[in-house]
């Protein structure tokens, strides 16, 4: 009995021990707090490329990078370092209206306007359905296009109201699709991707829908040459799609007549994406697997690359309007800082720096 | 006003604090007298298992079970919460009663199997299970096979598999049992239990109905909301008090059970668990949209049955099963786009019907040699509508796919104790996925070190096989038919004891190191068309130690204190190729899956008192492959604890019990994923009635 009563009183005793380590653990654990907040004061330079990162759908984890080509210095999260709050969940795009930046952000259903020097909001439009893009008519007047929509929103962005809708014909709200926006004149025109296979025409004076055009299937992205024709590359769909699957292609439009000028047609299985042009809008580039360039007057697709492929999952793409040096967004596994690559015009490679989470657009201040 | 709420708060945790170090003291003061050893013998103290007893069927098995008082704690919780403090495994909550994922040892959830009364319930479209919607109050055992022990039961658990089933309610007579939970959100939990039972005949019927609003408030530090002037100039800013918005659901799960025992040997059981399911799928934190002008929703119903028959004799035993689940899932995504009309944007729908049959057998030579056989067979029929589109024609069409895949498991082992000390078992498991196979070997052994404590020595080594969901293979857009198995080779070795005396205390605990490499970790990448797609990416490299304790001790006259831990140091590191030159993931840990994580549970009991303290730790989890620790980059720490007091009444007529649960006591700002709101502090309280009549009140 004895033996019995000394074995117990020690284990009683380390019970009362662990009892009380463990809840002054447990009761610290009550203090512990997220880290928010900070508002950092940052002056960007007159003039550089702003990297939206899309971050990953559902996660709230898009990010606003600058980078000055003169210094050759990146800033990331500018937004959050800003503003103390993040900028939200897939920042799709961003465009620059007078000295105001115009963040969309795609699955937070807003769009931050930014001051361009601070990169510290100065308003926002809400109300969205998942905005795209943003394209400004005026001071007073944008439209905004959508997916899962089948409208175009219009906006006043100095009073960050929408102020009506354009109705998109041949499409339903679930079956929505509007993505880029070129002008030409009174006419604007709206590349449609997600299962779709139109470009539409709309009259900016009475904001509705005055024609279409019919290219290949799923149609990217638009551009507007300096011959004032229309480029647009479809990615084919994808095997087994009900939509339909074929071999991508890059189309030349007349914006006037809605006519095809040219169509040049990879092989069955590309998937070309990202048509841009240089400052002077003579020479195409686009994503093809490799990083591809074109001059505007070409006859026929060219057969090298303007950048080989290197393991890299390249996923954005522009050009500097000022002197022609190519920036290539490699999203790496999409789960990590993605980087983006500075090629001059003859394609060598000038500068590489680390941006946020899938950076997927660029947006030039000049 | 800020300054008072955070004094009291400090208050009411010193309070808390002071009383719980006084408390354990207090009692080992108590249980020196005479009288409260003499006592104490009366409490119930769980035995020491005996070593010679030790089933065969577990040789160098790594398992956790969960007794009926863990999985009866109240009925608001599901077995997610059940895991998330009483094991080592990490669970990952999107946020309250909502997408609930586990995984064991740094693997993903899909390579977590589980099972229900033998039939895998792992949803063949994902390859998940969602625990969120398994009420633990519907579980009778559950118990986790770590590692390679899950290949004993099936294939594919990378990581493990988590083992729920139901049993006879042992019932003498007619019994019932009513439960109401009222819970701050406007929650209301119920259950219902009809039992009826004689000596070959166990009836039982149970019903849980939880909803809730589910509108907890939290202070969103991902937004702010402005302040403008006339001009529409910012003035102000401030982070927002907001409701959990699009969060509210109301799940109703039925389960039906009927046993028959002709009491020579045979058990025949049929059991059917009908789920319907609603809810909200929760705004995130990040989302500037109004929640009146989008509905995000998802409906479930599913039906799962088993029937199963086993045939016992003394050395000797066979079991067959057959089983079907149809599950109906359901998602939409609305908005109003301002004429009142909620308006399809996304509209899934998928369809899921499983035919299942399994036969076992196994047979005993003396004491030393068992051999056990099985054969699982499953048909999938899965029809998944995606997305409604307009074709170019302009007829209407679908996405979606619509598949079938028969898979076959297959094993056979043999298991042997040539001494008292040493037993050897090997399992060969074939697994057949369409027109895929794979061996599955695994060998494990133990080994008594000493009597003295029952101190065992086990090991294992395992070579494992997860096919590619249905979803990995052919949803649209983005499924990938070339996809290759995930696989991996896995070691591990531990050490369990034993002590006690019967009557005063138990102390039992296990210590584990594991190591495994898994190859082809398949991801979903985004594409440049716009879509994901999965491939074949990843080799991970996943080791570590999982640590458990257990102790039950009798402190005092009719004081009793239990208490449980686990601990788990879980490294899963990306070993593959790098996947661009500049990838920086090679040689990190991978996302969302914490380092360190730990679990601390004490049940205290007196008289007809029971205080329940919980606590879990999960350490940082980095949400980029590469690690960083930017803003978005990781989620920090966090310790949650939890707290209910139970007071029972043995009325003439009836039993009842009264309940205070309080969820994250300190009121914990904290994430489990990014952007997914969670509850700060929270109460529930509960009443449970059981009417004493027929047998059960003679017998008082």
């Amino acid at each position: 009995m004895d033996v019995l009563k000394r074995r117990s009183i020690p284990w009683r005793s380390l019970v009362a021990k662990l009892c009380g380590v463990w809840l002054c653990v447990a009761a610290s654990g009550g203090c512990m707090k997220w880290d928010y907040g900070t508002m950092e004061e940052f002056t960007l330079a007159d003039s550089g490329l702003f990297i939206t990162n899309e971050g990953n759908f559902q996660y709230g984890n898009a990010t606003l990078s600058f980078y000055d080509p003169a210094t050759r210095q990146v800033e990331n999260s500018i937004f959050y370092r800003s503003n103390g709050f993040k900028l939200g969940d897939v920042a799709q795009s961003m465009t620059i209206r007078n000295d105001v930046g115009w963040v969309v952000v795609n699955n937070s259903h807003v769009i931050f306007a930014i001051d361009l020097a601070t990169a510290r909001e100065v308003g926002r439009i809400t109300g969205l359905t998942s905005p795209r893009y943003i394209h400004f008519l005026s001071d007073e007047k944008a439209y905004v296009t959508q997916i899962w929509d089948n409208r175009i929103f219009i906006v006043n962005p100095r009073r960050y109201e929408i102020t009506g809708y354009i109705e998109c014909p041949g499409m339903s709200m679930e079956s929505g699709s509007t993505e880029q926006m070129v002008q030409y004149g009174k006419y604007l025109f709206v590349n449609c991707w997600s299962y779709q296979n139109r470009i539409l025409k709309i009259d900016t004076e009475t904001d509705s829908v005055v024609d279409e055009l019919q290219v290949g299937i799923q149609p990217t992205s638009l551009v507007l040459d300096r011959n004032n024709l229309l480029w647009t590359i479809t990615d084919g769909g994808y095997e087994g799609s009900p939509y339909g699957y074929e071999a991508p292609s890059l189309y030349c439009i007349d914006p006037e007549t809605m006519h095809v000028v040219r169509q040049f047609t990879f092989s069955l299985g590309d998937a070309p994406s990202e048509i841009q042009l240089n400052g002077a809008g003579d020479t195409l580039y686009w994503i093809n697997r490799d990083i591809w360039r074109m001059p505007v007057e070409a006859r026929s697709l060219p057969t090298q690359p303007f950048i080989a492929y290197q393991d890299t999952k390249y996923y954005g793409l522009t050009v500097d309007p000022s002197n022609g040096d190519v920036y290539v967004a490699d999203a790496i596994d999409y789960q990590q800082q993605g980087i983006v690559y500075r090629y001059a015009a003859d394609g060598e490679l000038i500068d590489r720096f680390y941006v946020g989470i899938i950076p997927g657009a660029f947006c030039w201040k000049q | 006003m800020k300054q008072s709420f955070r004094l009291f708060r400090r208050l009411a945790c010193a309070a808390c604090l002071s009383g719980f170090l006084l408390l354990p003291g207090g009692l080992a003061a108590q249980s020196g007298s005479p009288e409260a050893e003499s006592a104490a013998r009366t409490i119930a103290i769980r035995e020491v298992p005996v070593w010679g007893q030790r089933p065969m069927k577990s040789i160098g098995v790594d398992q956790t079970r969960f007794d009926s008082t863990v999985l009866r704690q109240n009925i608001a919780l599901s077995v997610a919460d059940v895991l998330t403090f009483n094991s080592s495994l990490f669970v990952k909550q999107y946020g309250r009663a909502t997408l609930s994922t586990v995984s064991f040892r740094g693997t993903g959830p899909s390579h977590t199997q589980v099972t229900w009364n033998g039939m895998r319930i792992n949803n063949p479209m994902l390859g998940m299970t969602d625990f969120s919607m398994i009420p633990a109050y519907f579980i009778d055992d559950a118990s986790l096979l770590h590692g390679s022990s899950s290949v004993n039961e099936t294939g594919g658990g990378l990581g493990g598999l988590v083992k729920l089933s139901t049993r006879p309610a042992a019932a003498d007579g007619f019994g019932l049992q009513y439960v109401q939970g009222v819970g701050m959100f406007r929650t209301f939990d119920e259950f219902l239990r009809l039992t009826w039972g004689d000596e070959h005949w166990q009836l039982s019927t149970r019903a849980v109905c939880q909803s809730s609003a589910n509108d907890f408030k939290y202070r969103n530090r991902d937004k702010k909301e402005n302040l403008y002037d006339e001009e529409m100039n910012i003035i102000g800013s401030y982070y927002p008090v907001e409701r959990n918005r699009s969060g509210s659901f109301r799940d109703l799960h039925l389960l039906q059970e009927v046993y028959y025992n002709t009491g020579r040997g045979d058990r025949f059981g049929v059991n059917l668990w009908y789920v319907n399911s609603n809810r909200e799928l929760p705004m995130l934190t990040t989302d500037y949209a109004e929640e009146r002008q989008f509905e995000n929703r998802q409906r479930e119903h599913t039906l799962r049955s088993v029937v199963s028959w086993d045939h016992l004799r003394s050395d000797w035993k066979l079991g067959a099963r057959a089983g079907y689940i149809h599950t109906w899932m359901a998602y939409d995504y609305r908005r109003d786009p301002g004429n009142g009309i909620m308006t399809s944007m996304t509209r899934s729908r998928s369809r899921v019907d499983t035919f299942y049959g399994q036969f076992d057998g196994e047979y005993a030579i003396g004491r030393r040699w068992l051999f056990t056989g099985s054969l699982a067979a499953y048909q999938h029929l899965v029809t998944s509508v995606d997305k409604n589109i307009i074709l170019q024609e302009g007829d209407r069409a679908v996405v979606g796919y619509d598949q079938g895949r028969v898979e076959l498991s297959a094993s056979a082992s043999v298991k042997w104790r040539p001494v008292e000390r040493l037993g050897l078992s090997a399992v060969l498991r074939g697994e057949v996925y369409g027109d895929e196979w794979a061996p599955i070997p695994a060998l494990f052994a133990d080994y008594l070190l000493s009597r003295r404590g029952n101190l065992v020595l086990r090991a294992s080594v395992s070579r494992n096989y997860r096919f590619p969901t249905l979803n990995d293979l052919y949803f649209l857009p983005g499924g990938n038919p070339d996809l290759r198995s995930e696989h991996g080779l896995a070691y591990e070795t531990g050490l369990s004891f034993a002590v006690g005396r019967e009557g005063r205390y138990t102390l039992s605990g296990s210590a584990s190191w594991y190591d495994q490499r898994i190859d082809d970790w398949i991801l979903w990448l985004p594409t440049t068309k716009g879509f994901f797609s999965p491939v074949n990416v990843k080799k991970v490299h996943a080791y570590g130690v999982e640590l458990q304790a257990a102790l039950d001790v009798a402190l005092a006259r009719e004081w009793k204190l239990g208490m449980n831990g686990t601990f788990s140091w879980a490294p899963s590191i990306n070993v593959g190729e790098k996947m661009s030159p500049a990838d920086q993931s090679v040689g990190k840990q991978l996302p969302y899956e914490p380092l360190w994580s730990s679990t601390v549970s004490g049940r205290l009991t007196w008289r007809t008192w029971e205080l329940l303290y919980q606590w879990c730790y999960y350490s940082q989890r980095y949400t980029m492959s590469s690690n960083d620790v930017t803003i978005t980059g990781y989620l920090p720490p966090y310790f949650m604890n939890n707290l209910s007091v139970t007071k029972r009444f043995a009325l003439p007529w009836c039993d009842l019990s009264l309940k205070a649960a309080v969820n994250n006591l300190f009121d914990e700002e904290y994430l489990s994923v990014l952007a997914r709101p969670m509850p700060g502090i929270n109460a529930e309280f509960f009443l449970s009635i059981t009417p004493k009549w027929g047998a059960g009140k003679r017998s008082r």
